[in-house]
């Protein structure tokens, strides 16, 4: 086949492989490799077949970088190179039109994309703290999620920003000096820690937006409940998650007595939020998101539990929102005892609304006695037990609603004068005070403690960790200032309290390295040592802050016992989804999800290796193709693969559903001991232990977590396996039966036999059969009797 | 009795312990918990995406649409008007009826993508009958299986579970287990370049069901020609059996060659594909019993690795495909 390539001016010019290979050796540089022509035939190998008649030079890099994406399983190296690929292609179209950082940055302000303000700095000295070789502590699935989403793109949607800009514009936006930002930098281009995703976005830009969170509280009047349908379209317009209080909306029945007429319940303000949420998320970057908070004492509980449903009326289903309960311990511990739980209408009993602990256990008690006695319009006495079971079988079927304790929140709070804490957030590791005049918002950063590993393994790098940490404070410190707030509600809750929340991620690949299994007691006294250091480190620098900058303005309005801080919380642990991809490590501070898994991204599908296992491997020899095929055939296990036995650890390397769920709730309430916001925890749970769902969420409680999240189970049922071999026929031989049946066989070649004695005589085919002539016989009658033609 | 026959209604009602072909009840169980709705993808989401994309890859992705669109319920027809009466077994009703109705959801999901970006209803579902090379390999199908529905082959007689093998064969062997992993290839490569992830989202649900219907075919082939040894022993039929999944592997070829030319659509080109039928192609032969064809054991499309491992959803970005019904 002979192949052309369209050259980008229209010219046409014949293909060479001699070219591509060239290209590939060069992109080896550097790297230290005993075999490097194995690797550069094999990726030709892959383009060969790949390329087609015609090609363009563009898509030539694309179909080089997809050949070596198709091998990453296979070796690590791979992945260094289609980085490099990556990186090349980036690099290539943005040289073209800028020369300079501080180019690129006078072009994107005059184009309305970047805030003048960052042309204030001296330039010169930011770009000479730039460090292009950082782009090699990216990975490739970390440079794609990049260059697809973050890296600022022209309104044609061109990428104008090279990784490094983008750690330098993102570090300018929230520095208020230029130490501040060259130190902010160099933590972020080593991914020793990272913001979240919208102020990773929007830092520097003039959208000016850095929260990712919102939590507010619905009132019981038509009006709340459309004031705040307009400011959750607000906030969902620009990028944030909200979370939203609907307890104190009357349940279905409830009298209006403005109309004389009863209420439709809170499921038909619910699907409100649901629409505007589905025509917010239209071509967003990111799918903006609600979650609605409910207690389970409210009557119309049943029917939220069903939201996330798909079949039945959908004007009762709510597909764009989220669900979670906000569970007091009363209903908890009835539960546990098997006594009956009572639902009430929040408009008979309000007080139950914002009562906890104790006092709730009052009031809850008191209604009780109300309706039995007969002084409630609207109640409802169900088993605890049967709801309880009802409610987990929605958790794992529906994924929602998740559940969180409305009274480990609430008996943490450090500003009860201000408010009590209504409700959390969208991925439930927010945890503060607010009201329907006062919404929270939180700004959030994690640090990558995989990068605070000491040299030789022995331990966390303790100092290094400070100097993160403190860094951290002062950055989401400053972003409260420059931050852009898309109500009132949202100025005044951050103004009050300036409420940050600095969360974790590769805490399992940091334990690896540490050579700690996760599913260990030594990984839940890590975890508290860990928590530990975070809450004594950011509560100095916070109360340093204090000295400087003031404390949160609510702090001198009311009277607390703890020492004036800057800040009235600032740790939170998210789920890092996003930002544990472009660091490259494990999310939060959960388990590696397997060892060879593939993540479904809004940049598209990528097959995720554990990478610190490979490593280990290939340093010990014991890598190689066949053993990664063993281990996708596995699901990603290495528990049952022979060969590894007593070569490598394995218990370092269980997946997430290898580890106990128990073990997994010991280490989120280990970190929530001293995390002063939530933990948000996703368990995940081997469909064999589906049973003990009930018992695995009674201990969640007992231990003292604020929040779980998603509930991972375990689908059995999976798709053909593509790549691999799977035999369906077993022992039986279906039609492989016929080639046994030679009788057939053998009478038609007697009758061929015959009739080529016919035509040729019997000394010809004599010769024929016995193989005694020159070559084959061309006749085909002779070859079917040839023996060496068979 | 046997595993095809003519039964009563009230023959084959109850269901037993010790099941027969405890195969099917097995198969019936993986389905049911397999059964998912087109509702819980977000389709809409893919719109813009689907406005973006380039001529040729609109006529890829419009012309998979179609022949999807236009098979789901043919599959359910050759089913109900051929197979699923001469059915004797209840665990195996229960199977096959478990995948007639899954070939609704996939009929309503392809209806809701025709919707949701407000295709050409007449063209999609015409495609079948105006593209001529599609129409061949649906022409495949509906000719051999006309000739046998509505008790036309009857399955008391060697010739009739011959006939009735067949119409199994052209099904759920070479239509969903040759065709539509040919376009499924084009959906994943869609995916791979960051396109169209709600759409695909939902036909990874369907090769989940697909792979299913294609071991409920496999299970009544081995099954009817275990049970009458003397089908293998007509050796024309055989080597016909072998020769129409090859002529089948050419359809496609051509229509591969005709969609891809001399370029590629989603980063895949011809050379690719052709590998890749021919590797599907060879498992199918091998699963049936016959030696492979073609001698390939790789699959040249790596990205369908993405497929075969455990799977974790960014919640808030793609539509998940991880969650069990019950
Ligand atoms: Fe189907
Ligand atoms: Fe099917």
């Amino acid at each position: 086949m002979q192949r052309i390539v369209i050259k980008r001016d229209g010219t046409v010019e014949r293909f060479q492989m001699k070219k591509l290979v060239d290209a590939i050796f060069a992109l080896l540089e550097g790297l230290d490799l005993p075999d490097d022509y194995e690797i550069v035939f094999k990726v030709a190998k892959e383009l060969d077949l790949k390329i087609p008649e015609k090609v363009t030079t563009e898509e030539l890099d694309y179909l080089v970088l997809k050949a070596i994406e198709h091998l990453i399983p296979k070796n690590f190296i791979y992945d260094t190179l289609a980085t490099r690929q990556l990186l090349k292609i980036i690099n290539r179209r943005i040289d073209k039109r800028f020369n300079s950082f501080k180019e690129y940055l006078n072009y994107a302000v005059e184009e309305k994309l970047l805030k003048p303000e960052l042309l204030n700095f001296d330039l010169e000295n930011l770009e000479n703290a730039i460090d292009y070789k950082r782009d090699y502590n990216l990975d490739y699935f970390g440079l794609s999620t990049l260059k697809d989403r973050y890296l600022m793109k022209d309104r044609n949607f061109e990428t104008i920003e090279k990784p490094q800009w983008f750690f330098m514009r993102v570090a300018m936006g929230i520095g208020n000096t230029e130490d501040e930002v060259i130190k902010i930098y160099n933590k972020l281009s080593n991914l020793e820690y990272l913001h979240s995703t919208p102020t990773l976005f929007n830092s520097g830009t003039l959208t000016n937006q850095y929260s990712s969170c919102y939590v507010n509280v619905i009132d019981d009047s038509l009006d709340s409940i459309m004031d705040k349908a307009k400011e959750t379209a607000f906030l969902a317009k620009y990028a944030g998650g909200v979370g939203t209080d609907v307890t104190r909306i009357r349940a279905t029945g409830s009298k209006i007595h403005s109309l004389n007429a009863k209420s439709s319940g809170i499921i038909p303000f619910i699907k409100i939020f649901d629409t505007i949420v589905n025509a917010i998320q239209q071509g967003g970057r990111r799918r903006s998101s609600q979650v609605m908070y409910l207690q389970p004492w409210h009557l119309d509980v049943e029917a939220f539990l069903d939201l996330r449903e798909t079949t039945g009326n959908p004007y009762f289903r709510t597909p764009s929102l989220n669900t979670a309960l906000w569970m007091p311990d009363e209903l908890m511990r009835r539960i546990k005892e098997g006594e009956p739980i009572y639902l009430f209408d929040p408009a008979e009993c309000p007080k139950l609304v914002t009562a906890w602990g104790e006092e709730f256990k009052k009031e809850y008690e008191k209604c009780i006695e109300k309706a039995e006695k007969g002084e409630l319009n609207l109640w409802k006495k169900i088993d605890s037990r049967d709801f309880y079971k009802k409610y987990l079988f929605k958790l794992a079927k529906t994924g929602h609603p998740w559940l969180t304790f409305k009274d480990r929140h609430n008996e943490k709070n450090p500003c009860p004068q201000y408010s009590v804490i209504n409700s959390s957030n969208l991925c439930t590791e927010i945890s503060i005070p607010n009201s329907p005049e006062s919404t929270a918002v939180c700004t959030l950063a994690s640090v990558n403690l995989a990068k605070h590993i000491k040299e030789d393994k022995s331990d966390f790098d303790w100092d290094k960790l400070k100097d993160t940490l403190e860094t951290m404070v002062v950055a989401l410190d400053n972003i409260l200032d420059k931050n852009f707030y898309p109500s009132e509600e949202s100025r005044k809750n951050t103004m009050d309290l300036r409420p940050i929340g600095i969360g974790v991620m590769g805490f399992h690949e940091a334990l690896i390295k540490l050579g700690i299994p996760y599913d260990s007691e030594k990984a839940v006294e890590t975890a508290r040592k860990i928590a530990k250091f975070m809450r004594d480190i950011t509560y100095t620098k916070s109360e340093e802050l204090a000295k400087e900058r003031g404390a949160f303005p609510h702090y001198y309005q009311a009277k607390y016992d703890y020492p004036p801080r800057r800040n009235a919380v600032l740790l939170a642990v998210a789920p890092t989804a996003s930002i544990s991809i472009i660091a490259g490590t494990s999310s939060s501070i959960d388990n590696y999800f397997s060892n060879i898994f593939s993540r479904d991204t809004l940049s598209g599908k990528f097959i995720v290796i554990n990478k610190p296992l490979m490593q280990q491997l290939e340093e010990k020899g014991l890598w190689s193709e066949e053993l990664a095929e063993k281990i996708k055939a596995h699901q990603g296990s290495i528990q049952y693969i022979e060969e590894l036995e007593g070569k490598i650890d394995k218990s370092l390397y269980k997946t997430a559903y290898e580890v106990s769920p128990f073990r997994q709730i010991d280490i989120a309430a280990a970190f929530q001991e001293y995390i002063d916001q939530a933990v948000s925890k996703s368990l995940y749970i081997e469909e064999d232990l589906r049973d003990k769902m009930e018992e695995i969420y009674m201990y969640a409680w007992e231990k003292g977590l604020k929040s779980t999240y998603y509930c991972f189970i375990d689908k059995t049922v999976k798709g053909e396996k593509y790549t691999m071999n799977v035999n369906k026929r077993g022992e039986r031989r279906g039609f492989g039966l016929a080639r046994k049946e030679e009788k057939q066989l053998e009478k038609e070649l007697e009758e061929i036999e015959r009739q080529a004695r016919e035509k040729y005589g019997d000394e010809v085919v004599e010769a024929v059969k016995s193989g005694n002539i020159e070559g084959c016989p061309t006749d085909p009658l002779l070859a079917k009797i040839c023996p060496s033609c068979e | 009795m046997a595993f095809i026959g003519k039964t009563s209604v009230r023959d084959n009602i109850r269901l037993s312990e010790t099941p027969k072909y405890p195969v099917f009840r097995e198969l019936y169980t993986k389905q049911k918990k397999a059964v998912w709705f087109p509702e819980e993808l977000n389709i809409q989401q893919d719109v813009l995406d689907y406005k973006s994309l380039t001529p040729t890859e609109k006529d890829l992705f419009d012309s998979a649409v179609g022949y999807f669109a236009s098979s789901e319920l043919l599959v359910q027809n050759v089913l109900g008007n051929g197979f699923f009466p001469v059915l004797t077994d209840p665990y195996a009703k229960m199977s096959f009826s478990t995948q007639m109705f899954m070939e609704n959801i996939h009929s309503d999901f392809f209806e809701i993508i025709l919707n949701s970006f407000d295709m050409d209803r007449r063209k999609v579902y015409n495609i079948t009958l105006e593209d001529k090379l599609l129409m061949e390999k649906q022409e495949l199908i509906v000719r051999a299986v006309d000739r046998i529905t509505y008790g036309k082959a009857d399955p008391d007689t060697l010739e009739g579970k011959k006939q009735i093998l067949t119409s199994i064969l052209l099904n759920n062997i070479i239509q969903e287990g040759l065709f539509f992993y040919s376009a499924f290839a084009h959906f994943f490569a869609m995916k791979d370049t960051g396109k169209m992830k709600n759409v695909v989202s939902g036909v990874e649900l369907i090769l989940i069901d697909e792979s299913l219907h294609l071991q409920n075919g496999i299970e009544a082939i081995l099954t009817i020609v275990e049970e009458n040894p003397q089908i293998v022993d007509d050796y024309h039929f055989v080597e016909n059996i072998r020769q129409t999944i090859i002529d089948a592997v050419e359809l496609e070829l051509n229509y591969l060659k005709t969609k891809f030319g001399g370029t590629t659509i989603f980063g895949v080109s011809y050379n690719e594909l052709e590998k890749y039928m021919k590797y599907i192609a060879d498992r199918r032969l091998v699963e049936l019993g016959f030696d492979p064809q073609f001698g390939i054991d790789q699959n040249p499309l790596k990205f369908l690795q993405k497929e075969d491992v455990k799977k974790l959803t960014n919640f808030f970005e793609v539509s998940s495909t991880e969650y069990t019904n019950f």
